[in-house]
């Protein structure tokens, strides 16, 4: 018989401004943390996943945390990676070549290099820094990180008359949620027209339609069900995973409407046997507010053109008590993002699957669904969590 | 060089040599032709389908049968953005500038490039816009995009 999968450990670091602690630190923090949720030891830790720093950072956090891990991943796609990584482990511990398995990453972006991530070279374009082919073709038209999402959104606009407002509430209702969390970077209530009010950074995006820079880390921990019954904490199911890729540049994307999210959401429902509907809430790489939007369409929330409808309907779908409870931690757009947010969007579905969310709880939630997006809309990855197995 | 001057004023001939195109034998064509005032992409003579950037194999059918085309360099905008922040030299001093996605009107390839000819307040998608050449040193020049008329 297969081995079902649980999340057992959640670990947040300190946050989401933490200028004396380094990247690596912030990581370690946050992998004790989930040790000690779970009830874990580290001799019990087989296999490590982590990316988003240079080529062997895995390697490297393994000694750091005194790990020797003979299960190894380090898929390195942007802020989706969290969610590959799940999603490899999920069929490793499946197959049995591994029991117990931490996904770890921290960053402290703000800290070390400011607000610079989106606007600054970001995208890879550091001056002074020799241009990777192929993107020697993108670098010199000025091209910003903001701007390839900028573009999407643009396209998007101009295909389906999606509005700067329905854009706008995105970040109005993330906002809400941020009020509820207090370790959030921005809690304060804002309205559709602080959002249009602020500066345009790329149109027809403006700072408030962009996500936060912070410090911070986050771990979670997957177990077999069997190892997990043993634990600190009711399992949280993993019930379908998938992944890809359209391009990298935005040069390169095929539809600016599309993502690979409309193949991956699909199929990870299909694994663990759900369709949207049954979606309870929605943890989102709210990187910039339309990729919220793209997502919402592309996964089956909303028909193809009709997300900025779905955003606003019934006083807000986003919020606690809408359709779909979306980013009930407050998000990238308002509570934390240190660099790349993929496995926050798992520990947040995860607290809200366990009942933990105080505040924030969606009441009675069973099925969660956490997406990651990375790149410039180039990488997908869909994991389906839930109170129970897929049967 | 006489200067290239964008919409703003803002002078865009002197290109850091950071954003110098380092040619080999994939490329050297696109950024040499460039130079010359071509856009030069590459055609499948198995599939019919043109391509940009340059690559080794066709993106279309996988077959490595490419040649060298100088495109119409007529094109039209896809999607934009207008870039008005971007902290990186010389970029810091060009904004806002539009940036676009394009597809070209006879060969269908796309591609981004700068516009910085093009007012923002004028950006649409849909509009026709034709390839205009920015040198970047003595060997090679940028493929721009400016307005038709």
């Amino acid at each position: 018989m297969t081995r079902r999968v649980c999340v057992v450990g959640l670990g947040l670091s300190d946050g989401p401004v933490t200028p004396d602690m380094s990247g690596i630190m912030l990581e370690a923090q946050a992998f004790r943390r989930a040790l000690d949720d779970a009830g874990l030891e580290t001799a019990d830790i087989a296999g490590l996943a982590s990316a988003g720093y240079g080529g062997m950072h895995e390697v490297m956090l393994a000694e750091y945390l005194g790990l020797r891990p003979r299960w190894l991943e380090s898929s390195s796609t942007g802020g989706s990676s969290f969610e590959f990584h799940t999603m490899h482990a999920f069929r490793a511990i499946e197959a049995g070549d591994v029991d117990t398995v931490a996904i770890v990453y921290g960053n402290n972006q703000l800290s070390a290099s400011g607000r610079t991530l989106g606007t600054g070279g970001g995208g890879g374009g550091r001056a002074g820094m020799a241009m990777p082919l192929p993107m020697a073709y993108e670098f010199p038209s000025g091209l910003t990180l903001v701007g390839a999402y900028a573009m999407a959104a643009q396209r998007h606009m101009h295909q389906f008359g999606t509005t700067a407002e329905q854009l706008a509430s995105i970040s109005v209702q993330t906002r809400e949620h941020a009020a509820r969390n207090p370790n959030a970077m921005y809690r304060d209530p804002i309205t559709v027209d602080d959002v249009l009010s602020s500066r345009l950074v790329a149109d027809p995006l403006h700072k408030l339609d962009c996500c936060v820079i912070s410090d911070g880390g986050c771990c979670i921990i997957l177990t077999t069900e069997a190892r997990a019954r043993d634990l600190a904490h009711r399992p949280v199911y993993v019930r379908g995973a998938a992944g890809g890729t359209t391009h990298h540049s935005i040069q390169a994307m095929p539809d600016m409407t599309r993502t690979a999210g409309a193949v991956s959401g699909p199929k990870a429902f299909a694994e663990a046997g759900i369709s949207p509907a049954d979606v309870d809430m929605f943890a989102m790489y709210d990187s910039f507010t339309y990729t919220v939007l793209v997502m919402l369409e592309d996964l089956g929330f909303a028909p193809k053109g009709e997300g900025g409808a779905f955003v606003t309907d019934g006083g807000g779908n986003l919020r606690l008590g809408g359709a779909l409870p979306t980013n009930t931690d407050g998000g990238g757009l308002s509570s934390t993002h240190p660099g790349m947010r993929g496995l926050f969007l798992l520990c947040e579905a995860t607290r809200q699957l366990r009942g933990e969310a105080g505040d924030s709880q969606v009441a009675g939630a069973e099925i969660a669904v956490a997406h990651g997006s990375g790149g410039w809309l180039s990488t997908q990855a869909t994991v389906v969590l839930g109170t129970e197995p897929t049967s | 060089m006489t200067g290239f001057v964008a919409h703003n004023g803002v002078d865009w001939s002197e290109s850091p040599k950071y954003l110098w195109p380092r040619p080999n034998g994939e490329d050297r064509e696109f950024w040499e032709g460039a130079r010359r005032g071509e856009l030069r992409i590459q055609h499948c003579t198995n599939c019919g389908k043109h391509q940009h950037y340059p690559r080794f194999l066709c993106i279309h059918c996988g077959k490595t049968t490419l040649e060298w085309i100088t495109a119409s360099g007529f094109a039209t905008v896809y999607s934009f953005t207008v870039v008005r922040q971007n902290g990186v030299p010389p970029f810091n001093e060009r904004v806002p500038f539009v940036v676009a996605v394009v597809d070209l009107d006879e060969e269908g390839a796309r591609m981004i490039a700068a516009l910085p000819k093009l007012d923002p307040d004028q950006a649409r998608i849909g509009i026709r816009v034709r390839a205009d050449f920015r040198p970047a040193n003595d060997d090679s020049a940028y493929v721009d995009f400016a307005p038709l008329d």
